[in-house]
């Protein structure tokens, strides 16, 4: 596509988009009216559990279900050969020489790949009954050997986990811009940071859930599901199904947060259909939050090791990048583990302007559950890496770290990083420098240097970034991903002026309800109250990829500008001919339509509306009655920008990091709505703090055992974890999107995390200088650093 | 709902009594139902969210005879006779209670799944404590998660709703 370059709005003309509207979809939620998947409800509808496996790598020689099945309530207990011809074996195919593909059932019953992998399914009359059966199926294991250490995986000699890939590598990808070698031999300087970035996941509150209800009669299947992309699920069910698309109704009304976790097709997704259209009844599965920790997708398990070639006087020449993205058994479904470490990699350069670029990326496959995507994807390991390393870089050079990255920031316009990535224009500066000002770092040194002197620990960390946004074909491409993308939307008049905005996105927290209905309010001219925005449901929305990566914004708001302004065409035909007027003279507004330069002389869109419908042959001739429009939109690359800073306090004594604030100036282009732009922010700083300092998935080293399968052990962030926040905005409208909407979502989980850890470091220099080697970031981990950099 | 015959009853199965938002209701209940199972599945009121069933995310959160509890955590039979409130009595319908209208103007909820146990934590903070400082409110919602907003509007809400209801509120109560 050509890229195009367009204009803001003339300034002060009247627009919804751009200002705080408070969101429509509230009172619902608020109210306890809002429909989640687990507030369905069928007739005759029965209930599933998951036998899941205790052993990170077994064989299971024998399942006997026999005292099982014999329980009062229990309808049936199935396993893979039960499902076969049900549900087709799930390929994941990445189209690209380097790395591999693997086939598998949803329901393997033979090997347990990891610690929560489904072996089994009992369906029965309800959830308690179907609990207690699954402590009567007895199941003999297999110990196979485990594998968990990632290096090791790679090592010949490693047990191979799938003997199709002939290794344990997943991927093996390398890639090289420039002449790496050279700078790095004539650099004054080499820095090196390798950070083991901690495994964490998206864990939304709402856990999965699926209800499938499958009508034998007319061959359809109805299922709701916890899901980002209602359509996209669909068509990979029709394929593992064997069912036609226009068969299938996906259903995801209310979705109680996803974070990426649920932009993932789930075997789960695949089984519970399969078992309703077996047992022709409804059959409900609820993931508890065990099933949830062990067994949905984790996420940001990373090696990265990152290399900086430097002159004397600080300028960056180069960097060298070994990207190791820790995968489960096998790669999520369709985004697999590349989404962390060639993410991460391709976005090494930054905001830095280098000569050359070059990494590797694997994949080591382990007895962990899958890797999925999770807000800020790989970005968000490769910026704490890429953050340390500055430091480090800026205090053996004696340079201050701000100064350090200002001196090598690219210019505030189009660019073009040396991975070959188009930057849309940003504040890739300026937002540093606004950022200052905020924290007004001179005073906040002057208070930093009094608090030494009473023995507390203050310190600040400063970490710009960039975010690729709006994740479309070209985006998904110039990343390494060879797939397509793009998404729809509808624009409808109803009889009665009323409107009708339908997308295959789906919110589950961004406020779609209402961004999309400012967004066509303006598009059509209409009143916001007048428009209507329907989704989560491919019955009644137009196809689309679904709701992640940021994209709803950039993608669905310019599908809708597209559609609005096709219908708009329309009306204003329609009204000038019933006016008698010129097409030129009539323009929409506030729900009407006004003749310029006559004022008086308007019609309203429930005159207009009435017209095209029913006008007969008042209508214009040649125009067909009804205003409806379906456009689509695939973006050129967009990304958005931004600064962090994070002021913490570290106890010396305890090693306990309190965050005192965290200050942002993002840049997400132009806004729809500033109040969900800042929400966006708000809830991604939350996680990216959680983190750094207090979430992990753990598994024992040797035998796979998970050792994080509650909420005692996988800790959220809560209200006294999250500090106070300050946000502030520069709008660069994309230079290449409709409207100049760049999307945003995910820098809090990107760069405030490690703001936090370079925070960390700069309060304790007093005690020489920290070496952060891993995430997260406890007190006890805080105390061993003092001691190392004491030594 | 209210009438069940012997013969329906299985053994476990006893009859569970108790007011839900100032209405009489009885239900069958084993003794092992969870009282978020039977609210949610027998009294059908789906407002009340479960987020973990082991009592940390706070998302199933009720008030059972004026004090929150985690109804995840709670039996149903434990509440015979109880006197439990849940988000759908908060206000009636088509209204909003101004801690719900401060949650919608601060911009407190975003996927809503942990909204109506937040909303109801927040109401016994704000009779418990009518004027709390930030870090008072903060405190009391240690217990409740919410994965999407920063908790940073739910803050704001908070003291915003405690300043509308003590503008609200009769002088003779405040004192």
């Amino acid at each position: 596509m050509a890229t195009q370059v367009h204009d803001a709005p003339p300034a002060g003309a009247p627009s919804y988009v751009g200002s705080r509207v408070l969101r429509t979809e509230d009172p619902k939620f608020l109210t306890g009216a809002a429909r989640y998947t687990d507030d369905v409800h069928l007739p005759g509808m029965l209930h599933a559990a998951f036998l899941r496996s205790p052993h990170a790598h077994a064989r299971a020689t024998a399942i006997d279900a026999s005292r099982a099945t014999a329980l009062p309530g229990v309808v049936g207990v199935y396993t893979e050969a039960d499902l076969a011809g049900l549900v087709a074996p799930l390929t994941t195919l990445f189209e690209r020489p380097e790395v591999g593909t693997i086939t598998r059932p949803p329901l393997d019953s033979t090997t347990a790949h990891y610690v929560g992998q489904a072996l089994a399914v009992v369906v029965a009359e309800s959830r308690y009954v179907a609990e207690d059966a699954l402590e009567e199926i007895e199941v003999e294991y297999e110990l196979l050997p485990v594998v968990m250490d990632p290096e090791k995986a790679l090592e010949a000699g490693s047990p191979v986990l799938r003997p199709e890939l002939g290794s344990n590598n997943y991927a093996h990808i390398e890639f090289q811009r420039g002449d790496v070698e050279r700078l790095f031999a004539e650099a004054d300087h080499v820095f090196r940071k390798r950070l083991d970035h901690g495994r964490h996941m998206a864990a939304p509150l709402e856990t999965r859930g699926v209800v499938a209800d499958y009508r034998a009669a007319t061959g359809e299947l109805t299922m709701w599901s916890s899901t980002q992309l209602p359509h996209y699920l669909r068509t990979v069910l029709s394929g593992l199904l064997g069912m036609a698309e226009n068969k299938i109704r996906v259903i995801a009304e209310d979705v109680g947060g996803g974070f990426g976790l649920k932009a993932i097709v789930f075997d789960e997704e695949a089984i519970v259909p399969a078992l309703a259209r077996l047992l022709a009844r409804p059959v409900k599965w609820i993931e508890d939050r065990y099933e949830h920790l062990a067994a949905s997708v984790h996420a940001k398990d990373q090696i990265c090791e990152i290399e900086a070639a430097l002159t004397s006087d600080g300028r960056i020449l180069a960097f060298r990048g070994r990207h190791v993205g820790i995968n489960g058994a096998w790669p999520g479904h369709p985004w697999t583990s590349l989404v962390d470490p060639l993410c991460a990699a391709m976005l090494m350069p930054s905001i830095y302007d280098i000569e050359a670029v070059g990494f590797t990326v694997d994949s080591p496959l382990t007895n962990r559950a899958p890797i999925g995507p999770y807000r800020g994807i790989g970005w968000t390991a490769g910026q704490a890496t890429m953050q340390l390393l500055l430091d480090d870089a800026a205090a053996a050079l004696g340079m201050d770290p701000t100064e350090l990255r200002l001196k090598n920031a690219i210019p505030d316009a189009p660019f073009v990083s040396a991975t070959g990535m188009s930057y849309d224009g940003g504040s890739y500066s300026a937002s540093i420098h606004k950022l200052l000002e905020m924290v007004d770092l001179p005073a906040f040194r002057g208070r930093q240097a009094e608090l030494r002197e009473q023995g507390r620990y203050i310190g600040i960390g400063i970490s710009p970034y960039i975010e690729p946004t709006g994740w479309g074909a070209e985006l998904s491409r110039i990343q390494g991903f060879p797939w397509e993308f793009f998404d729809s939307a509808s624009v409808t008049v109803e009889p009665d002026g009323s409107v009708i905005v339908t997308t295959g996105m789906q919110s589950h927290g961004q406020s779609h309800e209402t961004t999309f209905a400012q967004v066509a309010a303006d598009a059509l001219g209409v009143r916001f109250e007048d428009v209507r925005v329907m989704q989560g449901d491919t019955a009644l929305a137009v196809y689309g990829n679904g709701t992640y990566a940021s994209r709803s914004a950039v993608i669905g708001g310019a599908c809708i500008m597209r559609a609005g302004a096709e219908v708009k065409e329309k009306l204003v035909e329609m009204a000038a001919h019933a006016m008698e007027v010129g097409v030129g003279d009539v323009e929409m507004a506030e729900g009407e339509a006004r003749v310029r330069g006559v004022p008086g002389k308007r019609m309203s869109l429930r005159e207009i509306a009435g017209f095209a419908y029913y006008g007969g042959t008042r209508r214009p001739p040649d125009v067909e009655p009804s205003l409806t429009a379906t456009r689509s939109y695939d973006p050129p690359q967009t990304y958005a920008n931004g600064t962090f800073a994070a002021i913490v306090e570290v106890d010396a004594g305890t090693g306990k990091v309190t965050i005192e604030e965290i200050v942002c100036c993002e840049d997400c282009g132009r806004m729809l709505n500033p109040m969900v732009v800042d929400g966006q922010v708000h809830g991604a700083v939350a996680q990216g703090i959680g983190g750094v300092l207090y979430e992990e998935i753990a598994y024992d080293d040797e035998t796979g055992q998970l050792l994080t399968g509650t909420l005692v052990d996988y800790l959220y962030p809560s209200t006294v974890e999250v500090p106070p926040m300050r946000i502030s905005h520069i709008e660069t409208p994309s230079v290449v999107t409709e409207g100049g909407i760049k999307g945003a979502g995910e820098c809090g989980t990107i760069a405030a995390g490690p703001a936090v850890l370079s925070a960390i470091t700069d309060a304790l220099t007093p005690f020489g200088r920290i070496e952060i080697t891993k995430t997260p970031l406890r007190p006890g981990d805080i105390l061993d650093l003092m001691d190392a950099a004491r030594r | 709902m209210t009438t069940s015959t012997r013969a329906d009853v299985s053994e476990a199965q006893r009859p569970v009594t108790l007011r839900v938002n100032g209405r009489a209701m009885t239900a069958l209940a084993e003794p092992r139902m969870l009282l978020s199972d039977f609210l949610r599945h027998e009294l059908e009121l789906t407002g009340t969210h479960v987020g973990c069933e082991h009592g940390v995310c706070g998302a199933c959160t009720v008030r059972m005879d004026g004090d929150i509890v985690r109804s995840c955590i709670v039996f149903a039979v434990q509440a015979e006779g109880a006197e439990l409130e849940t988000i759908e009595g908060l206000a009636a319908p088509g209204e909003l209670h101004p801690i719900q209208q401060a949650f919608r103007e601060h911009h407190a909820l975003q996927c809503g799944f942990c909204t109506p146990g937040m909303v109801l934590a927040v109401q016994t903070l704000l009779e418990q404590n009518p004027d709390p400082s930030e870090q008072e409110a903060r405190e009391y919602l240690a217990g409740n998660i919410c994965r999407c907003t920063g908790y940073v509007g739910i803050v704001d809400a908070v003291l915003a709703a405690a300043r509308a209801l003590r503008s609200t509120t009769p002088a003779e109560e405040v004192a």
